[in-house]
């Protein structure tokens, strides 16, 4: 009787440790065994909500209800229904010497329950972030206005692998911040209205930069290819001759300037070589150009006044100001249409800016000024880069800063209060 | 004596007995062990695994601009760092929600990322990837099971609310825990030019305005009558770094027929044009039909308008019809190189007043579409979820991976 005693004893045991091992054994509800990532979540949030920086605007600017309000709006609604959160910003490096100073929050909920996990996402205060003001061109005096044709009713060539529009927005990237006014010129009609002295918006007409995205193609207004359809070199003479009224710059991006002209409603025919609604002029575009440039007499000439000077090489200049604006395109160059230097003595240039070095009596890419007989004033300039496709709009860029030089004002700023954290702590509410 | 021995007996069957009930209670336990611990391993495997898929770009990095196959696979946008994704990688993969399209002029199969009325994302499955070359590509294949949606944070949804003139379109726009109050909004209309022009062109009418407090605003279209114009409506919504897109084709009642455009080269961005009828299987009802279409493509600004860029006029027009012997015909654009647009549609009937558009995005956030790629977790024993924020091609997305264990818990349970 004893050892069956014995084994109840035994059995009173193991039904004693099994109730304490079940007790501390007992699988947690779902979400705690398989969350979700709580704090990669939170941290995706908050870059989310930063990637226009409107959460680093918020958090220097929590007097502003309408970004704080705002914010809290596009937080619940990113966050699914079952998350809870609660943001908070401090500030880092207080003036009153505290590490980290409680600045402003917002939440949904009083307690963020059991699962809960954070993120910390850091901020700098847009006064405090060093940055760079560039002068404007044109800024205490006359001109300033940067006119990108983009004209949607012309087709580009020579610019292999890109579209007009493409380069159109890459050029306003790199260039407006330089300029009083960048105007994208949308369509032929509204070249035509800068042709004939009507400013697009309200900006300053005269010595304005003209630059031509279309490579070797120029869009041509309707008006004017209907007025020099028999020969079209006219339309790039009468171009010359706007240049020199209104002392613009002219830029040429890639190849043999002025050599097609472009408009897609007008021509139904290609230039040759598939590309429609195109008119090959060849090289009496360019002589035209600058015949009327130097208020010559206009002369329908396709004397060819370029040539295929393979690789090229910046000039030291060029090569300082790559350093001092920032931009690094490739100090080698293929240049298949270079400029012969006899335009300068034949229809009086001066040369404004060389941005590579010469090869022979050729120059692959330089800014000329026309300078009158007997003149001393810059009346209209003309950049072309007779570089082989395609093109690299850095160089453009690059041209022209070096020729107009705006200076470069960098700053920083660097007191308390700079920087800011914010924290958002996410918790999941409900069952399962 | 005798005593002695049954109490022996007694005793050692009832210890007996209760050793194995209590192996069979402890072992009980020890598998709910084992099984939590086997749970918490496949939670932390799919937040890795679902960063994997994030934070790298695949290999070659411009796979998504290729059509041939890959080394290694991740949707990460090359051009940028951290959870900015490819808007043209997913376009790569094969939807899980719908079968695979066939087209029986070429034998070819494409798969149907399409979703709502009046847009279109076919792409030739011989260039995407499924399911099974992805697990292997991620290492998971005969492991692991998943699924991986891509859906919009924004939900922007477009009803009419008006017959006939002036039309009006009621929006909302919702993001998955709460609605989208107060948000600005950007809109393009674009209205089929219904006129004589052999290819119908097109315009656009922009504007900009903001939801309510609840989400909704109604936008009024006077001297547009909404029964019998072809339009479609893109709407932008954006709020403190969220930003979310949705649209609205409306289709002629009375005109049934469509052209379906294909995508079959990612590398040359080849569009095949054809025939809404000559699309599927079984082909549809033989009937003759023959329809004139103007494509175009556009890019949206940053300031939330569409820009047009200009496509090769030659392909960009064209007829296709479809016969009562089921011949049809076909024609070929090549979209422009950009990152990412939407490719409009517009055709025409023979008959007056038969007018349509369809919309096809490059790239999955052009049309704000979702993905839903991958296996089918319904009827798993353990499925986990994780999610991120994600940014695609400037929309506010969320990446939900959802994962599996294919191989059981050996001899758990």
């Amino acid at each position: 009787m004893i050892r069956t005693i014995e084994v109840l004893f035994v059995i009173i045991i193991l039904s004693g440790a099994f109730i304490a091992v079940s007790y501390f054994t007992v699988l947690p509800p779902p979400r705690e065994v398989s969350p979700i990532n709580l704090r990669r979540l939170s941290f995706t949030t908050l870059q989310t909500l930063d990637s226009n920086n409107d959460l680093s605007r918020a958090a220097f600017d929590t007097n502003n209800s309408t970004a704080w309000s705002g914010l809290q709006v596009a937080l619940s609604a990113s966050l699914p229904p079952q998350v809870v959160y609660n943001l908070s910003v401090y500030d880092v490096n207080g003036a009153d010497g505290q590490l980290y100073n409680y600045v402003n929050s917002i939440s949904n909920t009083v307690s963020l329950g059991t699962t809960n996990d954070a993120s910390t996402y850091a901020v700098a205060s847009s006064n405090v972030t060093f940055n760079v003001t560039p002068q404007k061109i044109g800024e205490g005096g006359n001109g300033g206005t940067l006119y990108i044709l983009n004209c949607s009713d012309a087709n580009g060539w020579w610019i292999t692998g890109y579209t007009a529009q493409n380069l159109a927005q890459d050029l306003y990237n790199l260039l407006s911040p330089y300029f009083i006014k960048t105007i994208m010129i949308q369509n032929t009609s509204q070249l035509y209205q800068i042709l004939n002295g009507t400013p697009i918006q309200t900006e300053t007409l005269r010595n304005a930069v003209i630059i031509n995205t279309f490579g070797e193609n120029v869009p041509i207004p309707t008006n004017y290819a209907t007025q020099y359809s028999t020969d079209s070199a006219q339309y790039t003479y009468l171009l010359g001759q706007k240049v020199r009224t209104y002392n613009w710059t002219w830029a040429s991006i890639v190849g043999s300037p002025l050599y097609y002209v472009s408009n897609t409603g007008y021509f139904s025919g290609d230039n040759g070589w598939g590309i429609f609604g195109t008119k090959q002029i060849g090289s009496a575009g360019i002589n035209a150009f600058l015949q009327g440039l130097d208020n010559k007499t206009y002369a329908n000439s396709g004397t060819g006044i370029t040539s295929n000077v393979g690789v090229v090489t910046f000039t030291n200049q060029t090569k300082d100001f790559c350093n001092y604006y920032g931009i690094y395109p490739s100090t080698y160059q293929t240049s298949t249409r270079a400029l012969s230097n006899s335009i300068i003595q034949s229809y009086h240039l001066t040369m404004g800016f060389n941005i590579f070095n010469p090869v022979g009596n050729y120059y692959p890419g330089a800014i000329y000024n026309h300078v009158a007989a007997g003149s001393t004033n810059i009346t209209g300039s003309i950049l072309a880069l007779g570089l082989t496709r395609s093109p690299d709009v850095r160089i453009t860029g690059l041209s022209l800063l070096s020729y107009y030089h705006p200076r470069l004002y960098a700053s920083e700023y660097t007191t308390n209060g700079t920087s800011r954290i914010v924290i958002l702590q996410l918790g999941l509410v409900g069952s399962g | 004596m005798a005593s002695a021995a049954v109490d022996h007996m007694i005793s050692l069957t009832i210890f007996m007995a209760a050793i194995l009930i209590f192996i069979g209670l402890f072992s009980q336990t020890m598998q709910t062990g084992i099984a939590y611990e086997l749970h918490s391993a496949l939670s932390t495997k799919t937040s890795d695994l679902l960063d994997t898929i994030l934070l790298n770009p695949g290999l070659p990095v411009n796979w998504s601009q290729r059509d041939d196959a890959i080394i290694g696979f991740g949707l990460q946008n090359p051009d940028f760092s951290q959870y900015k994704l490819s808007s043209l990688s997913p376009m790569r993969l094969t939807s899980f929600a719908q079968s695979p399209v066939y087209y029986p002029e070429t034998g070819a199969y494409y798969s149907n990322n399409s979703v709502g009325v009046g847009s279109c994302l076919l792409a030739s499955s011989a260039k995407s990837f499924n399911y099974s070359t992805v697990s292997k590509m991620l290492g998971i294949n005969g492991t692991y099971g998943f699924q991986f949606t891509l859906s919009p944070t924004i939900t922007v949804s477009i009803d009419k609310a008006s017959t006939g003139a002036p039309l009006k379109l009621s929006v909302n726009a919702a993001g998955t825990g709460y609605p989208l109050a107060n948000a600005p909004l950007s809109y393009s209309l674009i209205l089929v030019k219904q006129d004589s022009n052999n290819y119908p062109s097109y315009s656009i009418i922009n504007g900009a305005t903001a939801t309510d407090p609840a989400g909704f605003t109604q936008l009024s279209f006077p001297g547009i009558d909404g029964e019998s114009q072809s339009y479609a409506l893109i709407v932008y919504s954006y709020l403190s770094g969220l930003k979310g897109m949705g649209f609205y084709v409306h289709e002629l009642p009375s005109f049934t027929k469509t052209v379906i455009p294909l995508i079959d080269s990612f590398q040359n961005r080849t569009i095949t044009i054809t025939h809404g009828d000559s699309v599927g299987q079984p082909p549809q009802a033989p009937s003759y039909s023959l329809l004139s279409y103007n494509a175009s493509f556009v890019l949206l600004t940053e300031e939330y308008t569409l820009r047009p860029v200009a496509l090769d006029e030659s392909s960009a027009v064209g007829k296709v019809f479809y016969d009562s012997s089921r011949e049809s015909n076909a024609s070929s654009v090549n979209l422009p190189p950009t990152t990412d647009g939407i490719l409009i549609v517009t055709y025409k009937g023979t008959s007056a007043g038969q007018y349509g558009l369809v919309l096809m995005p490059w790239g999955l956030s052009s049309l704000g579409l979702p993905l839903t790629f991958g296996g089918n977790p319904t009827g798993q024993e353990w499925v986990t979820t994780d999610i991120r924020q994600v940014t695609v091609g400037g929309i506010s997305y969320q990446a939900k991976l959802e994962l599996w264990n294919l191989q059981g818990y050996k001899g758990v349970r």
